[in-house]
Parts: structure tokens; sequence; C-alpha cells
């Protein structure tokens, strides 16, 4: 690569040039030996004090004393980052999952370490500006605790700060004319906040996901990148090496002799039969979510005359709130299971395209599940004259979130510890289970949907799911090191992180957005609990606040912009028309690279 | 952040931060898995640029490497003179490109020399085919092994001169995302 004095003597005058962080990533991805590299490196350093060195004293001494400093900073930063670096739990752990059972794996529980970052964010945020001052206007709680708390969440939970309805409106000054602290403001800005920079984190990360992974279906075949690209550096076992080596083989050799097989020509009434088949199963998984849905809703609805009943202390009737989340999540657990059968009775072409159609089954029924919740919280519960609806969303929320939990931790049981149990004593020709990655992933992102939701009405919800998470963390590892086989498919791993990280962003951090965005607008809130008591809508404190603002003639300019650029729906049409204008250009301009591409490529090949 | 140790200068370190992808700590962290591997020959004070080299074997028994079927070549091709004894310096450069914050053109580089078996700057197909017998421990028959050879020269080799040269190894290459995350030693 590097020939001739010339050819380096250009590189040490265009490193100099640069800028210093942009000269160290260049000598970073140089491909030389260190040897090579720390050459240039000093050649570099010399040219550039050479160059302050000739005619001005001054100017030398000022690039000297920037040095100094800028090389100090860089050493700060440098060990600032390590400390960040302290901080990356489960380094080891990791590693040893992706040396015994390769990055398909690992890549679940990297996704999951991801969730675990979102809900203590929530978590810390909520707690500092909501929670904290919150403590020092508390009421005294009168009710007493008993243990069913810890699974209803009901009871003596109920005063405390658990649940919106505990929080003060009040604005809380400590000291007389000290500064004070407005709780309404507080807690629909915090909340407003952490929900735009979700938005944010979770676009950037897919964006740059969707950048780096996306393969062009067109081009793409499996054979030479198979072969070369994807032996798995990380599996560092002995076992795992031999057995995906074994898998390897195999697979090749299923290969070649589908190339020698000759396509299968069906008949018309062949392939007729195959589309009636596709068609009813889809009805089929279509109906029983729907059968799912209704069902759900009657039991909820019947939940609600339970509370407007009013026997809240009776512990039958607290027992029998926790019928709803433990049905929706036996619902959850086995329906799936049916449309895994579903779909081994229907033949599909290629083995990937069953597992994407089981896996679409699977979130329509998740969502519609968690929708038609939210239908009937926001209309029924909502317009319930009910005394403090909104903490008995939240109560909902916590039960749903706690028994998802417990499941979580019994379908480990059942389906790895049993289930290894069955494959290696009682019916040999199973084997040891594989892990399930898309049934776990689907059940991260219900999991982190409801956590979304419940924000709003149980601040430190997401602390509860921090924990909960870590626990499942520990479990899984535990249960897939004992229990589990590396798996037999070579998954692409990069194509189903994109996947997971958009199906996190589209049904369900959107949806979590339009049912928060209709609660703030739309609903009336309690009047007599919570921050917002009194108001026509959550959103009316802000609204009234910028009213206040009006009068102080320092911040008028907040006031402007409330009301030209925040609620005015011209801004906001201008606004969409200039993004639909910038994508249809850059879409042209991909078009025209790819146009440009191909051109290319005849001219490498003639 | 203090200066509490005395196996480097201050300089030695700011070169090595430079030069690879690694911040003080794992810099110094590596420096122990390698004395690790013969502390009867690897002085504690590297400020006067001992020459020392730690023979293949040494290096091919590290647990990140002992069962990965391409590890002589790993060795090889990052040791200064190709025969798998490595020094400091090589050491911390392989596990450097091999970390996750190698960007892909620098992995795609190196692997591409990891599969050239006869160093010629071509994959042609006997490389090919020993890559195939590695990484299948080498349960193929000779015809199917020669099958799977003429089908990857066939897909990738894009300016049809029979062998694989380093640009039609990065154009395959961008068309396997999965090849960022696998390419990858966690140490």
């Amino acid at each position: 690569i590097f020939h001739g004095f010339y050819a380096e003597e250009k590189l040490v005058g265009n490193l100099a040039s640069m800028s210093t962080s942009e000269r160290i990533k260049a000598i970073q991805k140089m491909p030389e030996n260190m040897k090579k590299k720390r050459e240039i490196r000093n050649k570099v350093l010399k040219e550039i004090t050479e160059k302050s060195r000739p005619g001005r004293t001054h100017f030398f001494h000022c690039t000297q004393c920037l040095q100094g400093p800028a090389l100090l900073f860089r050493r700060f930063g440098n060990s600032l980052a390590e400390y960040f670096h302290l901080l990356q739990l489960w380094h080891r752990t990791l590693k040893i999952i992706g040396a015994e059972f390769g990055t398909s794996v690992l890549s679940y529980f990297i996704f999951l370490k991801w969730l675990l970052t979102f809900n203590l964010f929530s978590f810390l945020i909520n707690f500092s500006f909501i929670t904290i001052p919150q403590f020092l206007a508390a009421e005294p709680n009168n009710v007493s605790f008993t243990g069913l708390e810890l699974f209803t969440g009901a009871g003596y939970f109920q005063q405390t700060v658990l649940y919106y309805g505990f929080y003060t409106n009040a604005t809380i000054s400590k000291i007389k004319n000290g500064p004070s602290y407005n709780m309404q403001l507080a807690y629909i800005f915090t909340v407003g906040i952490y929900f735009a920079i979700c938005f944010l984190i979770l676009l950037i990360s897919m964006a740059k996901s969707f950048c780096r992974n996306f393969i062009n279906p067109q081009t793409y075949s499996g054979n030479a990148s198979r072969l070369l690209c994807t032996w798995d550096f990380n599996i560092t076992n002995e076992k795992a090496v031999k057995l995906k080596q074994k898998n390897l083989s195999t697979q090749i050799k299923e290969d070649l002799m589908e190339v020698n097989r000759e396509v299968l020509h069906l008949s018309v009434t062949e392939r007729l039969a195959r589309i009636v088949i596709h068609l009813v199963s889809w009805a089929a998984s279509l109906g029983t979510a729907v059968a799912a849905c209704a069902g759900v809703y009657f039991l909820s609805t019947n939940n609600a005359e339970l509370f407007v009943k009013g026997h809240e202390n009776d512990l039958e009737s607290q027992a029998a709130t926790l019928v709803l989340p433990i049905v929706t999540s036996l619902l959850n657990t086995f329906i799936p299971f049916f449309y895994s059968w579903l779909g081994h009775l229907e033949r599909f072409q290629t083995p990937g395209y069953q597992i994407y159609v089981t896996i679409t089954r699977n979130i329509i029924l998740k969502i519609s599940i968690v929708g038609i919740l939210c239908y009937y919280w926001l209309n029924v519960v909502a317009a319930s004259q009910s005394q403090c609806w909104e903490t008995l969303v939240g109560q909902d929320i916590y039960r749903l979130v706690l028994v998802n939990f417990i499941f979580c931790l019994l379908g480990s049981f059942f389906g790895e510890f049993l289930r290894r149990i069955i494959g290696t004593t009682v019916r040999v020709s199973w084997g040891p289970p594989e892990f399930d990655i898309g049934r776990n992933v689907l059940e991260l992102i219900y999991a982190q949907t409801l956590t979304w939701i419940g924000i709003l009405f149980s601040p430190l919800l997401p602390g509860i799911q921090m924990i909960a998470f870590s626990i499942v963390f520990y479990v899984k590892k535990v249960s897939l090191m004992m229990n589990c086989q590396p798996p037999r498919k070579v998954w692409r791993t990069a194509q189903m992180t994109t996947s997971f990280m958009f199906l996190l962003f589209f049904p369900s951090f959107l949806g979590v957005l339009s049912v928060v965005a209709v609660t703030v607008w739309r609903l009336k809130p309690s009047e007599e609990c919570g921050p917002f008591r009194g108001l026509s809508s959550m959103y009316a404190a802000v609204s009234n606040w910028i009213k206040i603002l009006e009068d102080y003639t320092a911040s008028k300019w907040v006031v402007w912009i409330y009301y030209n650029l925040i609620t005015s729906e011209l801004f906001f049409f201008i606004l969409s028309a200039l993004v639909l204008i910038i994508t249809y250009l850059y879409w042209q301009i991909v078009e025209g690279r790819k146009t440009m591409a191909r051109l290319l490529r005849k001219q490498i090949i003639n | 952040m203090g200066n509490k140790q005395t196996i480097f200068t201050q300089a030695q370190l700011d070169a090595y931060q430079d030069c690879t992808f690694f911040t003080r700590k794992e810099i110094l962290r590596l420096f122990d898995r390698y004395r690790d591997l013969a502390p009867q020959l690897v002085p504690l004070d590297y400020t006067d640029k001992p020459a020392v080299t730690l023979p293949y074997e040494l290096i091919g028994s590290m647990p990140e490497l002992k069962d990965n079927p391409f590890r002589q070549r790993i060795a090889e091709v990052f040791s200064e003179n190709g025969d798998g004894n490595m020094t400091l310096d090589d050491f911390l450069d392989m596990f450097s490109v091999l970390s996750e914050m190698a960007p892909r053109d620098l992995k795609a580089y190196y692997a591409f020399k990891i599969y050239d078996f006869n160093n010629d700057d071509y994959i042609c197909k006997s490389d090919l085919e020993k890559t195939v017998n590695k990484l299948t421990r080498n349960e193929l028959t000779p015809e199917e092994v020669n099958l799977v050879c003429d089908k990857v020269i066939y897909e990738a080799d894009v300016d049809n001169d029979g062998k694989l040269s380093l640009e039609d190894f990065q154009h395959m290459i961008i068309r396997a995302p999965d090849f960022l995350s696998t390419f990858h030693i966690r140490i």
C-alpha cells in the first residue's frame, strides 16, 4: 500500500494538516503494523512542531502552550471514558455467553441490557424531579401494610409515591417566600422530556443500525459470505466450535443437494390448495387474537365493577383483581404455541419465512391485547366516576408487569429446564432445547411497552421494571448455560437486531406516545387526587403557566415561541412540507447512485 | 488517573493510545495478559523497548484463540516476520483490529490476509479449499469442497479473474453486515 518515499511524505503532510482527533482516527485506521504507525505518528508530530517554529516566536509560544493543555485535556477525556467503561455491567458474562453460544444469542442479552438503561434513566429522572420534592410535601399514610400489596399494588401502596394519585398539585416551598417548586409543571415536563429523549435515542439507534446493516436483497447471495464472513470468532469453547463446524458442514451439504434437486413445479390445484391453507391459518390466527381481546375486555369491565362497588379492603376482591393479569399472561404464553403449530402445518417455501410469519402473528396478538387494555383504561376507567382513575390504571399496569415477570420466570423453568429433562431422558431424539430468541425478545418488548405506558400513572414503575429485568438477565443466563445448546441454523443477527429495534420503535414506542398524548390532551384528570386535580386536562397546566408568563416582560420570548411555533398549525404544516421535500430529494439521489453503481459494476466485469 | 504504573513511559502510552483503539487501562490490562503467557520472558519494564518475542505456541494457547481454527493464520498475519512469534506491539495490534471499535475496512483488510494462505494478495482456489477444510473440520469430500469453492468464486469474483482480490472481498463484506460482530474477539 505504501510504495515509495513520496507517498509517505504526502501522507505525513496530509496528516499534519488535520485536526488532532481526525489525525488520531486516521492513524488508528491505517492497515499497517504498530512499528510503522508509530514511525508515521512521530514524523507527523515532528512536522507539526516544526511548522509552528520558524519566524514568529510569539506564535510559537502560543501553540506550545495550547498543545500542553490540549494534551492534558485529551488524557482527561480518555480516563473519563475509562471510568465510564467501568460502568459497563456484565462485560465478563456477555463474553462467556458469546463464547459458548455465539453472536445471535448474545444479541438478546445485549438488547436486554439496552432496555435496562432506558428504565434506569427514567427511574433516575422521575425520582429526582418528581418523587424527592413530593417527599417534602408528603401526607401521612394511614393504611396498614399486608403482604398482598406486593402483588396487587393496592392497599398500602395506594397512598405512597408509587402512584399518580399521591402527588400534590401544590407549589411546594419549604421556606416562606423562598424558592418554590411547581409540582404540576415538574410532572408534565419530566415525563414529556423523558419521552422526547427516548424518541431521539430510539430514532438515532435505529437509523444507524439500519444504515450499517441494510442489505440490498437483489444482490444478496448466501454462499460466499456464509463461508468467508460468518465464522464467529467470538466462540472460544471447544465443544461449541466443534458443534459449529459440524453445523456448517451439514448446511453446506444440504445446500449442495438443493442445487441438484429440480425446482418444484406445482400444478394449479396444488397452488390453490396452498393459498387456501395460508388464508385459513391467517384467519385462524387473527380470529384467536380477536377472541383473546374480547376475553380481556370482558374481564376488565368485570374488574371495573369490583372497584366501583367500593369493596377495596376486602381480601377476596383484592385477590380477584389479579385474575385479569393472570389471564392476559396465560393468553400471551399459550397462543404463540398455537401459532407455531399453525406455522408447522402450512408448508412454507423457506424456514426463514415461517419464522417471520410466526413473529408477525405474535406481534399482532400482543399489540392488540395492549391496545384493548389501553382502550379500556382510557375510555371506561377514565370516564367512570371512580375516585382516582389514574391510580387505578397505575395499579392495573403494576399488576400486569408483575405477573408478566413471574410468567417469564415460569416460562424459563418450564420451557427450558423441563424441556431439557424431557429431551435428555424421556425423548432423547429431541435433544436439549435451543434458546428461542424471537419469543424472548417479544416478551421483553411487551414488558417495556407496559412500563412506558405506566410511567405517566406510576412514576416509579421503571425502577420496578429495572429490578425485574436484572433478575430476568441472571435467570436467563443460568438457564441458558444449564439447559440449552447453541443454535443450529445461522441467524442473520444483524438484520434481526435491526428488526428488534424497529419493533421497539414502531408499534411499541409510537403506540405508547399516542396513548400518552390522548391522556394528556383529551382526558379530564380526576377531581380529588394527583397533581392535575381540578384542571380540564393535564395539558391545561402548561397553558395556564404560559398565561401567567404573559404578565412578565422578561419571558415574552417564551410566550411568543409558544403561541407562534408550538401551538400554531401553520408552523407544523410548513415543517412537514420541508421534511417531505428533503425526503424526496434524498430518495432521488439514492436512485441515481444505484444506477451509477450498476453501470460501474458492468464496467469492471468487461 | 494517577501515573502509578512504571511499565511504560507516558509518551509510549500516548503512542499506543493513538495507534490502537484501546484506552490506557485496556493497554495495561493487555500487557498483563501478554506477560501472563510467559512471566520469565517478559520484563516488567518496557521503558527501554526490549525486543521480546513470544513463540507462537504460547500465543496459540490463549483461551481466546486456542479453539479458533484460524489461530495460526491470525498469529502469522499479525507477527512481524510472518512466522507467528509476536512482540507486544504485534499482540496489541492484533487485539486492536479484532476489537469492536475497529472499522469495517480495517477488519476486511486483515480478514483477507488471514484467508490468503499463500500470501500472494489474492484468495485463489487453493486458499478457499484450505479455508473450507478448516471451517468444516475436513468433513466434506474433495468433490464437495471443489463445488463449494467454485460457487464462492462464481458469486464473489467481480472482475472475473478466477480469484478474489481485496476489492472483491470488500465488496462481499459490505453485503454481510454480520461480519463486524463476528470478526471480533472480546478480551
